[in-house]
């Protein structure tokens, strides 16, 4: 049936020569599995692009809506808490894959001539992609995003003479507010889609018109070429779904973090960034004063452009990556400083919460009793009973922590709270829990 | 990087590409990878696109007021607040609804709108029926069509008695129709 009907349509469109061109491009050497991360990525902006999709069917980017709406997505639509999932691992996974795949071209020196315009348009490719993330951060406008996007604008001011310019037109304005919003969710869902996708499409008509690089053989005309399809397909479509099935499982494990609306007034709030920015996030701390704009443009913009110029800067013909020690070393450098910086962000984030692991026992009583009927903490639970995502400032006081746990008509007089059977030691738990719950996270 | 030297290699115009079997089961791995995503994704996304069309609005009871305040025998308006939800936005309104105590104690709530094409109408003392301004049906007392154009009685809406508080769930109605037809 199916052959009948390309039959049909080869007979009128003459498809055989496409179906040629498509799946008997010539691999030198041979298909290979370190040749997948290329597809991996273009797979995963497919993701991206229709998951992105259908979030956009439920969400308002207006910021009286924007925060709301996403918590619909999580719990009022059929699945769309994985909706929302896969587009967020898709984007870690998306950053993930473009490291692998210049990884590799690096190691391959698969950007040396003829191939220089392919990593050149890569390499913008990668940036588009940072700007996606970036853009798409602010989208669920809770406090996290408000602030981090704040602190990223706020970086670019920093460049001189035109870094207010730029600034405020991130902005739409003096400061961020609904115009920042909308015109984020644009850029992140119209302008970008429409430029990545001309970018890819000259990514893969170089990668066409000068062919993969293949092996860094010395003799490269002693190398057998195998076709594109079906062993190269086969290698990419496998790793493909490996990659899905990851991704799923990281959406379907790990819930979102959505913490509070966004609360322009609440300058207490430390946001992190998504942990592909966390190494230049740390970077920015141990620069300060007159150094800073160093670290907030100048090193940034070196860096780019040396990405970009780098097949320019590196002219040595040779491949094979033995032979090449200083492009290798400075690739290595370059990877040390960020994976170490990343390193060290994280080991402080994680340093913090393990602190007290009486907070810990305070949370397991909390949802042991079923604390979250009635209450709310950062937008999960009951509105039954007061809100308690601030308590520790609000109510700072031990001792009226303990004596309401005890009995809660005794300093909330008409409370309908029960008294529940607490030991001892689940009441200071669960009162060591309450004040840790304070508005600077 | 690995060169596999396999027996079904079979060179043609240079080229070392699988053939019969091998080729074969390369396709079919491809078809099933291709499925396994195609499902993983497709069923989540329409799942998520068709969701909202199934889920009915939940209706909540509402506390109206107390039962003993309610005059017997003498239609009452009772005003309320009452939280609506539309997709992400949650909005309190005011609604209104008619309440009539019979002297046995028994309470029927009707709706406010009218039958016919979804005017508020009120209760006239003096004539004692329900009067529409709008287009000058009227019922009775017990929601009865007396006059004018209305085409069916007054929605009533489910009530009851909950220690001495009167709850009603508040809906709406399709106007114009013989049937009552909630929306």
């Amino acid at each position: 049936m199916a052959s009948r009907l390309y039959d049909w349509l080869d007979s009128r469109l003459n498809l055989k020569p496409v179906q040629r061109t498509l799946l008997d491009e010539p691999i030198p050497g041979g298909a290979s599995w370190i040749y997948v991360f290329g597809s991996v990525t273009l797979f995963l902006f497919v993701l991206q692009a229709a998951t992105g999709m259908f979030l956009a069917i439920y969400y308002a980017p207006t910021p009286d809506h924007a925060y709301d709406s996403i918590r619909f997505i999580e719990t009022e639509i059929t699945f769309g808490w994985l909706v929302r999932g896969l587009h967020h691992w898709g984007a870690s996974a998306m950053v993930v894959a473009i490291g692998l795949h210049m990884l590799q071209t690096f190691l391959y020196g698969a950007y040396k001539s003829p191939r220089e315009a392919m990593w050149m348009v890569g390499v913008v490719l990668f940036l588009l992609v940072m700007t996606f993330a970036f853009t798409g951060y602010l989208l669920p406008w809770d406090q996290t995003a408000y602030w981090a996007t704040q602190i990223g604008i706020n970086m670019v001011g920093t460049i001189p003479l035109v870094g207010d310019f730029f600034s405020r037109v991130l902005r739409g304005g003096e400061v961020l507010g609904a115009l920042t919003l909308s015109r984020f969710f644009a850029i992140h869902v119209l302008f970008l889609p429409a430029i990545i996708i001309g970018g890819i499409a000259l990514h893969l008509f170089v990668l066409r018109r000068v062919g993969p690089a293949g092996p860094w053989a010395d003799d490269r005309a002693s190398l057998s070429s195998e076709t594109f399809a079906p062993r190269q397909v086969y290698m990419d479509a496998v790793v493909i779904a490996a990659v899905f099935l990851l991704v799923a499982m990281l959406a379907f494990s790990i819930p979102l973090p959505l913490t509070d609306k966004a609360d322009p007034s609440d300058t207490s709030f430390v946001p992190v960034p998504e942990w592909y920015f966390l190494f230049y996030y740390e970077l920015l701390k141990y620069v300060h004063g007159p150094l800073e704009p160093l670290a907030t443009w100048v090193l940034p913009l070196c860096v780019i452009l040396i990405m970009l110029f780098w097949p320019f800067i590196d002219r040595n013909p040779i491949r094979n990556p033995i032979r090449r020690p200083v492009a290798l070393g400075s690739g290595l450098l370059f990877l040390l400083v960020v994976f170490g910086l990343l390193g060290i962000s994280i080991k402080q984030l994680y340093a913090v919460p393990r602190a007290d692991p009486a907070v810990a026992r305070g949370k397991a009583a909390y949802a042991q009793f079923g604390c979250v009927g009635c209450h709310r903490i950062h937008g999960e639970g009951g509105a039954v009973g007061p809100d308690l995502s601030t308590i520790g400032d609000t109510r700072p006081d031990r001792a009226w922590h303990l004596k309401h746990f005890r009995d809660p008509q005794s300093v909330t007089p008409g409370s309908f709270m029960p008294k529940f059977p607490l030991t001892d030691q689940q009441l200071n738990d669960l009162t060591t829990y309450m004040l840790s719950l304070k508005r600077a996270s | 990087m690995s060169h596999h030297k396999l027996s079904d290699h079979q060179p043609e115009g240079g080229f070392s590409t699988p053939v019969g079997s091998r080729r074969t089961f390369f396709q079919w791995m491809t078809l099933a990878a291709a499925g396994v995503v195609g499902m993983g994704l497709a069923i989540p996304l329409l799942g998520s696109l068709i969701s909202p069309a199934f889920t009915r609005r939940r209706l909540a009871w509402v506390d109206v007021g107390a039962i003993d305040e309610l005059p017997a025998g003498r239609p009452t308006q009772l005003d309320h607040v009452t939280t609506t939800r539309d997709g992400w936005m949650e909005a309190k309104s005011r609604k209104a609804v008619w309440a009539v105590k019979d002297p046995q104690g028994e309470v029927t709530v009707f709706s406010p709108i009218c039958t016919h094409l979804g005017c508020g109408y009120r209760w006239d003392d003096a004539a004692n029926k329900f009067l529409c301004p709008c287009h000058g049906s009227s019922f009775g007392i017990n929601g009865q069509v007396l006059g004018g154009p209305a085409p069916r009685p007054l929605d009533r809406l489910p009530a009851k008695v909950e220690s001495g508080r009167l709850l009603v769930m508040y809906k709406d109605f399709k106007s114009g129709l013989a049937e009552s037809i909630e929306l």
